[in-house]
């Protein structure tokens, strides 16, 4: 699998506030915004990430494997309602 | 709460700030503080949850029936080393599952979807809607034993879910509901009580350490076995669950210690647990298992009242009532997560149901729809019940690869990405559980068929 860049970076935080004159509504919401990461904001996080190039080799491998336990489930399931009878 | 843009209004041109993130900045706040006043014990109280709560959760009815029911039939050699080893294979995934939501403040749903392909993303919510609804349906089950047990019947069972998933979900706010389901969680130390009551032998518990002796019976119970137990320690639910509440919760790297101690301290409760389950059931061998045939009428509390007396009979049966409705509030919580994630809308307990109205709808309409099953008259439930697990176990593989996929993926993880230990050891694990499910499930159906003998 190919991959790029890091797409989350170490914990980068908002700019400070304490020197701006912020509305006394505003204050609180601030306040809270410095306790989290900003790339953990439901804006930052409801952006998809980038789809991973994967290689043949590992789409082979996951459809078999997808392939191969839809079958066994299958047996499975078969198995379980012919018990039943 | 309606999304404001405080940041914006002050001109920081920070992100647009939602009722969602102000939830979730308060319980960073408390994190915070507790960080900067070195408070080590305030801060794994307020960083454990999502841990506990998968590997008590997968203590549920079913669960906690399979190691009983082993137990009755087998004794104690074999399972109780086996149990804790499960246990430890459920940390290393759900290790996994911590890390990626700390790190990528993502579900799982949604990242296998985002960066694997659509069709990737609905055949693990397909999965997972498939198993935690016949599971779902097995905890109900639980809960209705439990209740017969006191002469209660399955509308009680039905009401007491649903009215705890409509009652832990009702505060809009993930912390709200992880400690209700949490302190409901500790219960599960029940099944201790009832082996403590059942006066087992302290020295055969210990004298079991070494595998043996190994479970007798034909190759297809064997793997029966194998395929039920594992399905009681790990499953596709988990996965989706803890990676999920641990973004929700709002971990980030720096608690990805915590977040091990979480995990950590839920599969050793888990194991404990599980163990004391299995005791309480060795205490029925000498009767044949007696009883434990017939559990869909209480028959194993029942029995074991008449073999421990009635306190070890009564915790039994309040254990699986708690067991199953643990697992009710986490399993659906995972389906919402899935939903949520899937259709890429507001998937959070710190949304209000107004913005995330699928997230909830998701939340409760699982758990309702496993409900009206156990109300139908001649419904299979002892059979549901005990195949719960090994369907879980048999569509587990692809959960699993996708999960060391994710953990592997640097452009995701960075510096958290997975060590070359971790990924032996979770390549064996993935092999271990596939093989023994897919094992079970080829030989079961070809002695239905018989094409071999059984």
């Amino acid at each position: 699998m190919k991959s790029a860049a890091p797409l989350i970076k170490d914990a980068p935080k908002l700019p400070g506030v304490g020197e701006q004159a912020l509305p006394a509504d505003a204050v609180l919401d601030d306040e809270l915004i410095m306790d989290l990461e900003r790339d953990q904001f439901v804006d930052a996080t409801s952006q998809p990430v980038p789809r991973a190039a994967l290689s043949t080799s590992a789409l082979v491998g996951l459809w078999a494997l997808r392939v191969f336990v839809v079958l066994v489930s299958m047996m499975v399931i078969y198995t379980f309602f012919d018990k039943l009878h | 709460m309606a999304a404001t843009d405080a940041s914006a209004a002050s001109g920081l041109g920070g992100p647009r700030l939602t009722g969602e993130d102000s939830a979730r900045s308060l319980d960073r706040s408390r994190v915070h503080d507790a960080r900067r006043q070195r408070r080590r014990w305030r801060l794994v109280w307020l960083l454990v949850g999502p841990g506990i709560l998968a590997m008590l959760g997968e203590n549920d009815g079913p669960s906690m029936i399979a190691y009983a029911s082993d137990g009755a039939q087998y004794g104690l050699g074999f399972f109780v080393p086996f149990i804790p080893l499960l246990f430890a294979m459920a940390f290393v995934c759900q290790e996994m599952c911590m890390r990626i939501g700390a790190v990528t403040h993502r579900g799982y749903g949604e990242l296998v979807l985002q960066r694997y392909g659509k069709a990737w993303g609905w055949f693990g919510a397909g999965d997972l809607t498939l198993t935690n609804l016949v599971t779902l349906v097995a905890e109900f089950v639980s809960i209705r034993v439990g209740l017969a047990y006191f002469h209660l019947g399955a509308g009680v069972a039905v009401g007491l879910g649903l009215a705890l998933v409509a009652f832990t979900i009702s505060g809009g706010r993930y912390w709200r509901w992880e400690r209700i389901v949490l302190g409901m969680a500790l219960f599960n130390g029940l099944f201790l009580l009832a082996a403590i009551l059942v006066k087992p032998d302290v020295g055969a518990i210990a004298g079991s350490l070494d595998f043996s002796p190994f479970p007798g019976g034909s190759f297809n119970t064997l793997l029966l076995l194998l395929a039920s137990t594992i399905g009681a320690t790990v499953t596709p639910w988990m996965i989706f669950f803890q990676q999920s509440a641990s973004a929700d919760k709002g971990m980030t790297p720096r608690d990805i210690n915590h977040g091990r101690y979480d995990t950590a301290i839920g599969a050793v409760l888990a194991a404990i647990f599980g163990i004391g389950a299995l005791v309480a059931g060795a205490a029925l061998l000498t009767h044949n298992g007696s009883g434990i045939e017939g559990f869909a009428g209480a028959g194993f509390p029942e029995a074991l009242r008449h073999v421990a007396g009635s306190a070890a009979g009564a915790v039994f049966a309040l254990g699986l009532i708690e067991a199953g409705a643990v697992a009710i509030l986490t399993i659906s919580a995972s389906t919402a997560y899935a939903a949520g994630e899937c259709v890429g809308v507001s998937h959070s307990f710190n949304s209000s149901p107004r913005s995330a109205a699928l997230f909830y709808a998701a939340n409760v309409g699982v758990a309702l729809l496993a409900a009206m099953v156990i109300l139908i008259p001649g419904a299979p439930l002892l059979s549901i019940a005990l195949n719960a697990n090994v369907l879980a176990t048999v569509l587990l593989p692809v959960s699993l690869v996708l999960m060391l996929m994710l953990a592997n993926d640097k452009g995701l993880m960075g510096r958290w990405a997975n060590r070359r230990s971790t990924n032996v050891i979770g390549v064996a694990v993935i092999a271990f559980v596939g093989l023994c499910g897919a094992a079970y499930g080829i030989d079961s159906f070809l002695q239905t068929t018989h094409i071999i003998g059984s």
